[in-house]
This record gives structure tokens, sequence and C-alpha cells, in this order.
């Protein structure tokens, strides 16, 4: 049977990686009142002990990074591994995007049940859930060393031409790779809910693109996978274009462009984005562009659901490699 | 209250919800047949429940069903109201709360429809906007591309 974890022997784990200078906080069994649970503090889930670090940050596309109080990056006592430990945290509100609202709120069981789902599933991030004594499903999830989706491709200095033939094709291929992770979430009845190019990493071990942070949740509508959808497009748009292509930008830069552009060339919800990128970007083959333009104004027909959006992915991607105009 | 839905003559679903567009199928139905007799009306309520962590606690939960519900119940009364007061027998038009979790409300409409054996589903259509449809999907367009073996009547 296991030793116990007595205060006493959790004071002696914690004092080997605690800096001399500082002393050993609080002991949580309980979890309930995350702000409570505090930096040099341990929170003792399941059989393990979690030396707490600071809280979580997250940022937002070039707004200054938000602290998450409920999410605390940890180190594991027993084996010394760090871990982000997310702590239940019950949030409901209203989203909004382009003036349609729905009722959003986080789902701490959603995530946990995705953990297990995906616990041999390498395009995901790993971990696993325990209650702790007030019943609260935390789930303790290992480290990914990486750069974001975003992050990567934001710090590319190369000229479109260049990324769209050299890089593109190899981040085509992943990015398929997480489209399919998200198919295969969609086959077990589960969204996502929170699909954005930030809340991909990129694993520094194995080269592969990881989806991160499961546990938003939406009120879906009748399309429960309609929402996934709309967050693999703007990572598409993203990944082809570059970036965002805006309009801002293009009339800085390129204002003979905009004479080209239409209204139905535009992002179906942000209508500051060019869905239409081959009017931008001329060499971009017309199967690829074919695939934006589903999540463009101009769109008469959506993808219902990831196998749609993944059979012309295959073929767009056949194409380019084939070098098809 | 719910009662059997028993297999005499023309059977007829309709999907009721709080909507404009709901009380204007109701309406359409009621204005268009006029109580014929071999005519039997399903009100069809879905109370499309949400998973578990939606609530916080198990008071939050039972306060959002029995709002939902008496919602329900008096949705349900005035459409009665609608068809009866257009000659419908009360005993010819059944009233019918589903509290289940959807994940397609389509799918749910059309899986009583089936287990009813409707022969006509009658769906209001909200007129959603190009862009909403794309975030959230229509309910009234996917029971048209979806819908086996009955008639679909979507009401503008």
């Amino acid at each position: 049977m296991q030793d116990p974890l007595t205060d006493e022997k959790i004071a002696q784990m914690a004092a080997e990686r605690l800096p001399a200078s500082t002393p050993l906080g609080r002991i949580h069994r309980d979890t309930s009142d995350f702000f409570k649970v505090e930096y040099g503090d341990v929170a003792v889930l399941g059989r393990r002990a979690f030396l707490v670090g600071h809280n979580a940050k997250e940022g937002r596309f070039g707004v200054d990074d938000e602290v998450k109080h409920w999410v605390k990056r940890c180190i594991d006592l027993h084996d010394g591994s760090r871990k982000i430990v997310k702590l239940v945290f019950h949030e409901k509100f209203k989203a909004s995007i382009a003036n349609l609202s729905f009722d959003c709120f986080r789902s701490p069981k959603k995530e946990a049940r995705i953990l297990d789902l995906v616990a041999d599933h390498g395009h995901f991030m790993h971990g696993y859930w325990v209650r702790d004594d007030a019943g609260n499903v935390v789930r303790i999830i290992d480290y990914i060393y990486g750069k974001t989706l975003h992050a990567m491709i934001n710090e590319l200095s190369l000229d479109h031409e260049i990324y769209y033939h050299e890089r593109l094709p190899q981040i085509l291929q992943k990015y398929i790779q997480c489209v399919e992770a998200i198919a295969f979430l969609h086959r077990h009845h589960e969204k996502h809910g929170d699909i954005r190019r930030d809340h991909i990493l990129i694993d520094r071990e194995t080269g592969h693109y990881r989806w991160i942070d499961f546990d938003f949740n939406y009120m879906h509508r009748e399309n429960m996978f309609a929402y996934d959808l709309f967050g693999l497009g703007n990572i598409f748009m993203f990944i082809i274009g570059k970036g965002d292509v805006l309009l801002g930008d293009l009339k800085q830069g390129r204002p003979e462009v905009l004479d080209r552009l239409t209204q139905n060339d535009l992002n179906i919800v942000f209508h500051n984005r060019v869905a239409n990128l081959k009017k931008v970007y001329p060499y971009i083959c017309e199967p690829l562009n074919r695939i934006s333009l589903h999540f463009s104004r101009g769109a008469e027909i959506f993808y219902q659901d990831t196998r749609q959006l993944l059979a012309d992915l295959n073929e767009a991607c056949h194409a380019f490699g084939q070098g098809d105009p | 209250m719910i009662q059997a839905f028993d297999r005499l003559i023309h059977h007829l679903l309709i999907a009721v919800d709080e909507s404009e567009n709901s009380r204007r199928a109701v309406s359409y139905v009621a204005k268009l047949l006029e109580g014929m007799p071999s005519f039997k009306v399903m009100l069809l309520h879905i109370i499309n429940e949400p998973e578990e962590d939606f609530f916080a606690d198990d008071g939050e939960r039972e306060r959002w069903m029995a709002e939902k519900q008496e919602t329900a119940e008096r949705v349900l009364d005035e459409a009665m109201t609608v068809l009866v007061g257009e000659g419908f027998e009360p005993e010819r038009v059944f009233p019918l709360i589903k509290v289940r979790y959807c994940p397609s409300i389509a799918e749910c409409i059309l899986h009583e429809a089936e287990a009813s054996q409707s022969e006509t589903i009658v769906v209001g259509r909200k007129g959603v906007s190009h862009k909403e449809e794309f975030l959230f999907g229509s309910v009234s367009n996917r029971i048209v591309h979806e819908a086996k073996d009955c008639t679909v009547w979507v009401v503008e």
C-alpha cells in the first residue's frame, strides 16, 4: 500500500523544489476557490502532490496577456515534471461574433472526456483528470514545449510567394493532420469548441501540430460542429495568406488590389479580411482558393462537416503538389 | 399532457417553439386545414437539454428546466388554441414535450416524426442570415435535406 501523502511528507518533497528563501505555502485538497491556490502552495490531486507556480496567461492576437487564475503552472513533486493544472472555473457568458450572440460556458467535464478520448492521439495535448476532495474535475496536462502556429507564421520573414512555394506545402500537410484530428473528435460527438491558431502548439520534440484547450463549450444550434468548421476555415485562410489578409493593410501597401475585390470576396464573418486570396496572390492554385471561397460572403454552399473539408483539402493538396494552376 | 399518437388517418407533425416563425407555421396549418377531420396533429416542442456542466449546480439545472418546461407548456397551449379556434377537435391535437440532448434539433424532429409515423412535418423558417446559417446551421434546411418517406412543409 502506498504511503499516505501527509502534510509532513509534502513539506519534505516541496522543500526539495522550492528556493531556500521561499517557504511552503498552504496545502490544498479542495481547490474550489482557485484564487486561494497561490504560488508556493501545494495542490494534492489524486495520489500526487503538485507544487504551484505562476498562473497561466493567454494572449489574444495582439491584446495583452490575460491571467487565467484557474490555470496553474505546476511541478509534479513525485517526478519533477512540469504540468499545467486546470482547476474548475464555472464561467458562463454570451459570446458575440459579428453581432450574433450565443451562450458559452467552460466545461471541465468535456475537457476531461476529451483527454481520455485522445490519450493516444498525437495531435492533441495529453493529460489526465482527477477529482479533488470537493469533487472538482481537475485536469492535469503534460507541458508541451513549442510555439503556437500563430507565432510561427507571424515570425516568418519571407516574401509571400517564396513562402507559398517553399513552406506552405509542409504547413498544409500538418494543417490537414489537425483537421483530421478534429474530424476524430466529431466522429466521437465532441466539439473542440475554441478553434484558433493560437490553440495549435507545434511540439518542439516531434514537430507535430497539437490542439490544446478543449474546455470551452457553447450551446450549439442546428449544426453542433459549424463553429469548429468556422475556426478551421479561419486557420486555413491564415496559413494560405501567411497571416490575415486585411483590407486595411492592402489599402496601405497594395491599394490597386482593392479595385479587384468585391463584397463577395470577403470573409463571411469578418468583413475586414479577404477570403478570395487568389485576387491578392494570383499564383495561389484554384483548388486551394476554392476552399477559401467556402468561407467567403459569396459562398453558396458551406461545409457541413469535416469530411467535406478534408476531401477538398486532400484534392487541393494533390493539385498543389503537382503544380496545377 | 402526452398522449398516444394513434394510427388513424393522416398524421401531421408541427415542430413548435417560442419563435414567431413557429406561430406562423401553426397558424398556416390551422387556416389551411380548417379542422379537417381526416387529420391528426402532433405539436412537438423539444427542450434541448444542455450538457451537464452547463449548470453550476443541481439547483440551477432545476430552475432552468422548470423555466423551459413552463415556456413549452405555454407555447403548446397557444398552438392548441389556434388549431382548435380554426375547427380542430381538441382530441385530434396531441401536444408533446421532449426533453433530450440534441446534437441536431432537425434530427430530433425527424426521429419523432418517424416514431409517430407522421406523413407530414411542418416547420417555420426563421429566415436566418447567410452568416448565421454558416455559424449555426439551419433546422428547416436540414429537415428538407434529410427527411425520408414524408412530406415537409416549410412555412416562411
